[in-house]
């Protein structure tokens, strides 16, 4: 039995363990969530270093990307370098891949992502990859990073802004306290209303929603039939959609048992499948075994 | 230790820098604060007004600001030229912004969208 952990900084209240069988080998997967408290991450992922096989960070990035540019979150970094045995993955590598094949699926697979698509991206630094593909695909696509992560109410409409904007703000910022930047803890379980009276509009004006679950439902209003795409969902999180009037649920990772767990475990599943060290696997090497496993996205029909 | 009239003229600076930036203006639009600069090792106050994108400058201190910044002179001055960042003497603990979190990021933004590479 393999065993996988996912290490994270959001709420522990979406605890869940499951077992599943890839390619004859069982694996246990399970997520722990530290309510936003830094320091039992910390210690629960020394507990872990050299006991499980592979471990995923959660509710918080290591890298973000803005072009061809990598910047580094200092708070990811120090729960990264907690662990010194274990493969541990912030799922970026495997965003870089899934998210933008999810993208690609859609459009050839679907009618929900049609040519000149309104989509907002609530946060696109943290998926860089999937904001290419909607921007390769012609899609008019809102950036909502400043919106969302800095209260700044200043939608970036193409990926040179975004870029430039990035270059101009992101070393310094990536310094601070990560829960200055995004919602963690029990942050993660109450919508920020007096953010959705402000910002609400910039949902109701797209067709697509897509990101960070916990950006979107933080500010999420009532909707009119949307697309969202993302991950970590759990059947509340479906029963929630579905009463704020979301149309399609599309979620990036594939469901084991009713939950769509985040890239930072399918990426450290895959670690464990692929046997080769972290920096050595190449986006090919995630998009073959991709292809093996027939990952697809799950497209959910809400209303 | 820098002088008043040095933190004065950075200040300036600031200003300059931010209002010459239209897309920081835009970005401020509803952002209306009263901010006060307080230097911890001098006599030294000014006030930042930002209303409707706008940024003015006084100074002394304003009656009840929304934002406090609280620095050594020299940290202040620096900060304010664009020498340093505020991002590190924050972490450090030798600024001191005291105000929403919210608010924290957005002067920490808004002094990297003027002096950042």
């Amino acid at each position: 039995m393999k065993r996988v952990v996912s290490v994270s900084l959001g709420s522990s209240r979406r605890d869940h363990k499951v077992q599943v069988a890839l390619f004859g080998e069982e694996f246990e997967i399970s997520r722990r969530g530290t309510d936003g408290n830094f320091d039992q991450a910390i210690a629960l992922l020394q507990g872990l270093d050299g006991e499980v096989d592979a471990i995923g960070l959660g509710g918080i990035d290591v890298y973000l990307y803005a072009g061809k540019t990598r910047y580094v979150v200092k708070d990811g970094l120090k729960l990264m370098q907690a662990v010194h045995k274990t493969p541990v993955v912030d799922g970026s590598g495997l965003k870089n891949t899934l998210e933008r094949e999810t993208v690609y699926f859609l459009r050839q697979n679907t009618a929900l992502l049609p040519l000149k698509a309104k989509v907002l991206m609530v946060s696109a630094v943290d998926r860089f990859g999937m904001a290419e593909a909607f921007t390769s695909l012609d899609c008019e696509v809102t950036y909502g990073d400043l919106i969302f992560s800095a209260g700044i109410p200043y939608p970036i409409s193409t990926l040179e802004e975004l870029e430039e904007i990035a270059h101009k703000t992101l070393p310094d910022m990536c310094q601070l306290p990560f829960h200055m930047l995004y919602p963690t803890g029990k942050k993660q379980e109450v919508q920020d209303e007096e953010k959705i009276k402000k910002y609400g509009h910039y949902y109701l004006e797209a067709q697509v929603i897509a990101g960070d679950f916990h950006l979107i439902r933080r500010y999420l209003p009532p909707l009119k039939g949307q697309t969202i795409v993302t991950n970590t969902t759990t059947t509340e999180d479906v029963t929630f959609l579905r009463e704020k009037g979301a149309g399609y649920l599309v979620t990036t990772t594939p469901e084991f048992q009713g939950r769509s767990f985040g890239t930072n475990v399918i990426e450290a599943i895959m670690v464990v499948l692929l046997q080769k060290p972290w920096p050595k696997i190449t986006p090919e090497d995630y998009l073959n075994l991709l292809k093996q496993l027939d990952f697809k996205p799950r497209i959910l029909k809400l209303n | 230790m820098a002088e008043h009239s040095e933190i004065t003229a950075s200040l300036r600076a600031f200003q300059e820098g931010y209002n010459k930036n239209k897309r920081l203006k835009k970005m401020n639009a509803d952002w209306d604060r009263v901010v006060l600069v307080e230097a911890n090792d001098i006599p030294s106050r000014h006030t930042l007004i930002l209303r409707k994108g706008e940024l003015t400058i006084q100074e002394g201190s304003p009656e009840n600001p929304d934002i406090k910044i609280i620095s050594d002179s020299e940290t202040l001055a620096d900060m304010f030229y664009g020498d340093i960042t505020p991002t590190q003497p924050y972490l450090n603990g030798t600024l001191k912004v005291l105000g929403t979190e919210d608010d924290v990021v957005r002067l920490d933004f808004i002094s990297l969208m003027i002096w950042g590479e």
